[in-house]
């Protein structure tokens, strides 16, 4: 019986988590797989993210019920209910049909238990082995066995069997017995050998005589056919091709019929290498190539032997797939297709890429996050080089990685921060680039800062780099400047912004999945539907189809995950989903705390750096703890078995384990809270064996002082647990509250009906609003895409959808004049023609749109030869433009934006005017077009259009905001004199239609955003809660946002949001009854003086004045228990329920060494003195009487 | 860069309409030179249609000093449609063919074949400009066919007669002594005299045929 799951993420980087936690906060059960050994992708290394140079990672985990997953930092680990995650793992197979797949993955070993291993790092002390260290993108080395990310929870070492010697020493180093090479099996791993040499059997046996396997051997292919087809303990067959009867092609075939998960490798002479490539390709795990020596062979066996003995293959049943394997950074010192040949990258040390500029400036990287030249000396000068590896047709790029411009922003707004204040002033930044591409929301504005803080740019491309003659590490650049001079510059440091490759093993998991790449070797996706593959059931998440920033790859994500929850939904319909046991947990708030604490004893580093026994008699002297115990291996089930035990035993109302990696456990809380009663939140988990690791790594664990040390600092640290523990608030729950399982949308746009449409397919009804008289907004103006489809039906064929569709109610002409309520329970008034109508609902998806913005001026609206690009598009297409009749045409993009008008790039714009231009082009060939541009923003596969145009032979000329292109008008012609850059001179354009790119404007947002309690942003697009992690949520819960009102964007790009929005509506709506956090704020209404300070702190909105009551009130489902308002309160009236002033003084108390504690070992008194009992009780004294100290 | 400017001044002035316009070629009989050579100069543009203006060919070109348009902007001049400055300028007559443009070229535009067609087809277009940049090309044709490999006496002398300018072998002095003290430049005739001659005649034929 396979394990069974509702759905398969495969890649664990940040789109492969959003799609997963989106699936499993809906209560579906995913199975998460990444081929690394750790989680995060691509984002583990770096650690600043724009727009405000931190991670922010941890904003993507649950807000609804948060307690379902652990609340801690992305970046170290996912630890959520519903999602099982499988790292080092392939697909290997997808066969069945949408919604009944079977997935056959393959889990590479790490050889080492992660139940046994305590992450002393012995052995990475004992390994010999250097090789480059890939988390630092190779500028630091590791050790085959080694730890793939510093900061991973549960973090267990790795052995990279590639890099491997087989010396064994790690095996020998390791205290606990955790590495497992398999010495024992070898002699049952039987080895059959098909091959006409009479003594090939033999020659092997002599060879690995140290292995021990034993060898059988077959003179042709029938005879090893029937070795396989009676003996079924043969682990291994090796073909040799110049095997014959029958030949190896088909003694492969026949031998996977008869044993079809059996492991086949090839051996072949060097001139026959084809042929066992073939047979690689036919399915053998790989080949050998003659002559055989035993000093490559032996290592070669043995090691494949490791790795087929502990691989694992699992078998899932899944109903929908989402890929998410993100994409890979390009390397430009591949020696085929690499850039680094001539920008000396590999060669000059200073030459590097933006991943190793990332790494350089990490706090765990190899410089600790000091930035210098490689000789030691301070980066003055720092230059980054734009498009290195993407818009390059020679390194078969023709698309743009469209995340790069804003690294390099990044990067180089994060050195000037980085050296700010120096002695020698700020590095001096310098950004080399074609087209800054900042066509993201806040983008633009993010350019403006760096701008502002001394980033120069300079648009050239740079192509060779030598070292300075004067000074050997620096680093000289010649480029020809606007002004065609050939200018020559030093720097320090050169930061390559290398692109996007798809991954490495992409061809293997189309393969596998079944789907079909583009040219560039990217999933193939759909236009409309950008998350859906070639492929039924399967879909693209993140990165996977196209390169994108964060933002988009979550926004994609939901995307998927929402496609994948309607495909899950149609066999296992979430409404019909019973409710899920809710444990049961007594109530113990009349009980006097009694803590039992079980300390974990089965690692030897414990017991090797104190005494035990001593620590757990001063542990048992603490007030309230009722008994201490040892428990063996708390990490297993049997240990695990221990402490229930006691605990149904001793009736604890408090739990505290002793134990390594507390994250890991919080499932197993849950379990035995189920299990015995007790709220989960009265339990914790501290962690002690870290902590004597640094005395275990000193030289001398035997040294008395260096004992009381490690002791007095494990005792501290319970003992700041055991206060911690005792202070928590064990009063019950609020009582969860009802979900109203129906959803309002707000605009009937391409993104309000996707959304419906989205919501309505999982059952829930869903009422419609649109302002205007018929559903489509501004989507139905379009005619045609850039690639080619036709809008006008995909929008009449949805129009058609929505109004047949049974859960849609559709109200036109009407307006939501009215709403109240919070996310579960929101009471809405829609004003329509005849009246108005009451509308109940759990969530509200607010899709209002927006507009082609309309500015008179360059004589639009005077002269009839000016005109919208929207405009052209639609005369193009009803005919009333004949393209040959025309002599000239001129075309202005950013007309009025990316300036103080607005401060945005619509991002659509340049598309738009692409596809004009090519239609133009392709009806008049010889029509002349010129374009006058800032950058053209053409991103991701979008840039095959941009060298399309140039090659019809569009004119492309780039203005500068400073010095715009003037347009006056002959008999009503438009002329536009524009100054050329390449030229260095102005020129004249006459021309018979000027085409501006207006841009896109958000509809009226104010009221709507007033009626539902959300924001606006500067530009009056509607205010996510985080651009990047969570781009279609509001700060409010239970509202979201997407489509035009949120950004600009493709209708792509606006399906993508709805979908997630709908995703991200539907995991509310999923629930009968909403729970709050345990960890929320209160009000102590009597000391409260209505002062309103917390209101405005409060980053959740969570927290209003009822002046009906006259008090603050705090929404509980809103709350995240981040503690702002108790900083803010003067009067200590907000209090964090589970965080009480008592309790965290009695933590700092404990901390300090402050309370008594009887000493009943007689070990020589450490540091802690045993008087001074007045904190003690003075601590809880003080806070009863309020706090003396504030804590703002 | 004085020479450029004005280029691109002359041609402001000289861009009332909208270069390029397939109705701007009134001519009641076009003559077929005109006409070769505009189909050579369209074919360079479609060369270098892809041009992005990253002036990669430019900062990358070792002759570049010498140049009296850098390479980028004649390309943008072209495709502008001012080939008149184009085939006045001496810059693809430098073009030395070492093929560092079209290695580097992030869009793989063929420049080095484009500077080559541009050479041609000023040679189609004869004029002052190409009598004086053509004229070292031609003359050392001319030397290997009738010398069968390089004289550098007899090519200079040959080339000064073409240059037509009585000031030019000063110029050249300082070069041609040293190149007579290093033994470089004799005044000794050559053993392979026509001794390419066929080579020639074939090239010359089966350029003849279409």
């Amino acid at each position: 019986m396979n394990k069974s799951y509702d759905a398969l993420v495969v890649g664990a980087g940040i789109g492969g988590i959003r799609a997963a936690l989106d699936l499993a906060e809906t209560g579906r059960k995913v199975v998460l797989t990444d081929t690394r050994p750790h989680i995060g992708g691509l984002l583990a290394q770096l650690d600043y993210q724009f727009p405000n140079d931190h991670c922010g990672m941890c904003k993507m985990l649950p807000l609804t019920e948060r307690d379902s997953s652990s609340q801690f930092c992305m970046r170290k680990g996912l630890f959520h209910k519903n999602i099982d995650i499988l790292l080092h793992t392939d697909l290997l197979e997808l066969s069945g049909e949408p919604g009944t797949f079977k997935a056959v993955l393959s889990r590479q070993s790490s050889f080492v238990d992660p139940e046994k291993c305590i992450g002393c790092g012995l052995c990475a002390e004992a390994c010999p082995v250097s090789v480059p260290h890939e988390f630092n993108a190779g500028l630091t080395q590791r050790t085959a066995v080694h730890l793939p990310v510093p900061h991973a929870i549960p973090n267990h070492y790795v052995v990279d069997l590639d890099s491997c010697e087989r010396c064994w020493q790690c095996h020998d180093a390791c205290p606990t017995r955790a590495i497992d090479f398999r010495f024992s099996e070898r002699k049952d791993f039987r080895i059959l050998v098909a091959s006409p040499r009479p003594d090939a059997a033999e020659r092997l046996a002599g060879w690995f005589k140290h292995q021990n396997f034993p060898f059988l051997h077959a003179k042709t292919g029938q005879e090893a056919l029937d070795t396989l087809a009676k003996d079924e303990t043969i682990r291994l067959l090796v073909i040799d091709v110049r095997i014959d009867d029958p030949d190896a092609e088909r003694l492969l075939e026949r031998a996977q019929e008869i044993r079809p998960t059996l492991p086949v490798v090839a051996s072949c002479p060097p001139e026959r290498e084809h042929e066992a490539r073939a047979l690689v390709d036919l399915g053998a795990r790989d080949y050998v190539v003659g002559p055989l020596n035993p000093a490559t062979l032996v290592p070669w066996l043995d090691k494949l032997y490791m790795r087929l003995v502990s691989e694992e293959r699992i078998e899932v049943d899944v109903a929908a797939v989402v890929l998410a394997a993100g994409f890979d950074c390009y390397d430009p010192g591949d020696p085929l297709h690499g850039a680094g040949q001539t920008l000396g990258y590999g060669r000059l040390p200073g030459v590097v890429t933006s991943l190793e500029f990332e790494r350089m400036c990490s706090s765990t990287g190899p410089s600790g996050g000091r930035l210098a030249r490689h000789d030691g000396q301070e980066l003055k000068r720092i230059a980054w080089l734009q498009c290195v590896g993407s818009r390059d047709l020679q390194k078969k790029a023709d698309y743009c990685s469209s995340v790069c411009c804003m690294i390099s922003l990044k990067e180089a707004n994060l050195a000037r921060k980085r050296t700010f204040g120096r002695k020698g002033g700020p590095a001096e930044c310098t950004v080399f680039y074609m087209d800054m591409r900042v066509f993201g929301k806040e983008y633009q504005s993010y350019r403006d800062t760096a701008e502002s803080n001394g980033v120069r740019f300079v648009p050239a491309r740079l192509h060779t780099v030598l070292p300075d003659p004067d000074d050997p590490a620096a680093l000289r650049v010649q480029y020809v400047d606007d002004a065609g001079r050939i200018t020559t510059e030093t720097f320090d440091m050169l930061v390559l912004a290398v692109g996007a490759r798809p991954p490495k093993a992409m061809q293997r998991l189309a393969r596998a999945a079944g789907i079909e790449t583009n040219e560039w070797g990217f999933c193939a996706t759909d236009y409309f539907e950008p998350a859906r593959t070639s492929r039924v059931g399967v879909f693209a998440g993140g990165a996977f189809g196209q390169p994108r920033d964060i933002a988009e790859s979550v926004i994609q994500s939901g995307a998927a995950a929402c496609n994948a929850s309607r495909l899950v939904n149609l066999f296992a319909p979430i409404k019909d989903r019973g409710p899920e046991p809710e444990p049961r947990y007594r109530d113990v708030s009349r009980e006097q705390p009694r803590i039992l604490a079980a300390l974990c004893s089965s690692c030897p580093t414990l017991d090797r750096a104190l005494d035990v026994d001593d620590l757990a008699r001063r542990l048992e002297g603490v007030e309230s703890v009722v008994r201490v115990m040892r428990v063996d291996n708390a990490c297993t089930g049997e240990g695990w078995k221990a402490v229930a035990e006691a605990a149904a035993e001793l009736e604890p109302n408090r739990i505290l384990i002793g134990a390594c990696m507390p994250y890991a456990y919080v499932p197993r809380l849950r379990e035995l809270g189920a299990a015995i009663g007790l709220n989960p939140a009265l339990m914790d988990v501290v962690d002690v064996h870290s902590l004597v690791m640094g005395a275990m790594s000193t030289k001398h664990p035997t040294d008395a002082a260096v004992r009381e040390r490690a002791e007095e600092d494990v005792f501290t640290r319970v003992h700041m647990s055991l206060m911690r523990l005792m202070g928590a608030d064990p009063s019950p729950l609020p009582e969860p509250q009802e979900v109203t399982r129906a959803a309002l949308v707000v605009g009937g746009g391409l993104a309000g009906m996707t959304a419906a449409m989205a919501i309505a397919d999982h059952g829930y009804p869903v009422t419609l609003v649109e302002e205007a008289e018929h559903l489509g907004g501004t989507a139905m103006k379009l005619r045609r895409t850039l690639s080619g489809q036709d809008p006008v039906r995909f929008m009449e064929d949805l129009v058609g959808q929505v109004t047949r569709h049974p859960n849609i109610t559709v109200h036109t002409d009407a307006r939501v004049a009215l709403s109240m309520g919070r996310a579960g329970r929101f009471f809405s008034v829609v004003s329509l023609d005849e009246g108005s109508a009451p509308v109940e609902h759990g969530v509200t998806v607010l899709a209002t749109g927006g507009h082609e913005s309309r500015i008179y001026d360059y004589g639009f609206r005077v002269h009839k030869s000016v005109l919208t690009q929207l405009e052209l598009e639609q005369r193009l297409a009803s005919g009333e433009i004949d393209a040959s009749a025309l002599s000239g045409v001129a075309m202005m993009q950013c007309w009025r934006s990316r300036d103080e008008h607005r401060n945005y790039c619509s991002r659509v714009c340049c598309a738009g005017m692409l596809k004009n231009l090519l239609l133009l082009k392709e009806r008049a060939p010889d029509l002349p077009v010129y374009v006058f541009y800032r950058d053209i923003m053409s991103y991701g596969f979008s840039e095959q259009y941009y060298t399309k145009a140039r090659e019809a032979g569009a004119i492309f000329v780039r203005y500068s905001p400073e010095n715009r292109p003037q347009v006056e008008f002959e008999d009503g012609r438009p002329v536009i004199t524009a100054y050329d850059p390449v030229l260095a001179a102005p020129i004249r354009v006459h021309a018979d239609l000027l085409a501006l790119s207006t841009g896109i404007e958000p509809n009226e947002n104010w009221e709507l955003a007033e009626i539902f309690g959300v924001h606006l942003d500067a530009n009056g697009f509607f205010q996510e809660a985080d651009y990047k992690w969570r781009p279609v949520d509001f700060l409010k819960q239970g509202v979201f946002v997407c489509g035009l009102a949120r950004a600009p964007g493709s209708m792509g790009e606006t399906v993508a949001s709805a979908k997630a929005a709908a995703q991200r509506a539907v995991r509310v709506l999923s629930e009968k009854r909403l729970v709050c956090g345990s960890v929320v704020a209160e009000v102590r209404d009597s000391l409260c003086s209505r002062c309103g300070r917390c209101i405005d702190v409060c980053p959740y909105g969570a927290r209003s004045l009822d002046l009906d009551r006259d008090r603050i009130v705090v929404d509980e489902l809103l709350c995240q228990g981040c503690g702002s308002c108790a900083a803010a309160c003067p009067n200590g009236a907000s209090v964090l329920r589970g965080f009480t002033d008592v309790q965290v003084m009695s933590v700092i108390d404990a901390a300090l060494g402050n309370l008594p504690t009887p000493r009943t070992a007689p070990a020589p008194a450490a540091a802690t003195p045993e008087s001074d009992p007045e904190p003690a009780t003075a601590a809880p004294d003080a806070a009863d009487t309020g706090p003396t100290e504030d804590p703002a | 860069m004085a020479p450029a400017t004005e280029h691109a001044d002359a041609a402001t002035a000289k861009a009332p309409e909208a270069p390029r316009a397939p109705a701007a070629a009134p001519a009641p009989a076009p003559d077929p030179r005109a006409q070769a050579l505009e189909a050579a100069l369209d074919e360079v543009r479609h060369m270098v249609a892809g041009c992005m203006q990253c002036g990669t060919c430019s900062a990358s070109c070792p002759n570049q000093f010498a140049m009296d348009l850098t390479p980028r902007r004649m390309w943008r001049l072209l495709l502008h449609g001012y080939a008149d400055e184009v085939m006045d300028s001496k810059t693809f007559y430098l073009c030395s063919s070492c093929y560092g443009c079209t290695l580097r070229c992030p869009r793989g535009l063929p420049l080095t074949r484009a500077m080559a067609a541009l050479k041609r087809a000023s040679i189609l277009r004869g004029g002052p400009g190409q009598r004086r940049h053509g004229a070292f090309y031609a003359t050392f044709v001319d030397n290997v066919r009738r010398l069968g490999r390089v004289n550098e006496t007899d090519l200079m002398a040959h080339y000064f007669v073409a240059l037509r300018d009585p000031l030019a072998p000063f110029s050249f002095m300082p070069l041609g002594l040293r190149m007579l003290a290093k033994g470089k430049a004799g005044l000794h005739g050559s053993p392979q005299r026509g001794r390419l001659g066929p080579l020639f005649a074939k090239v010359r034929e089966m350029e003849e045929k279409p």
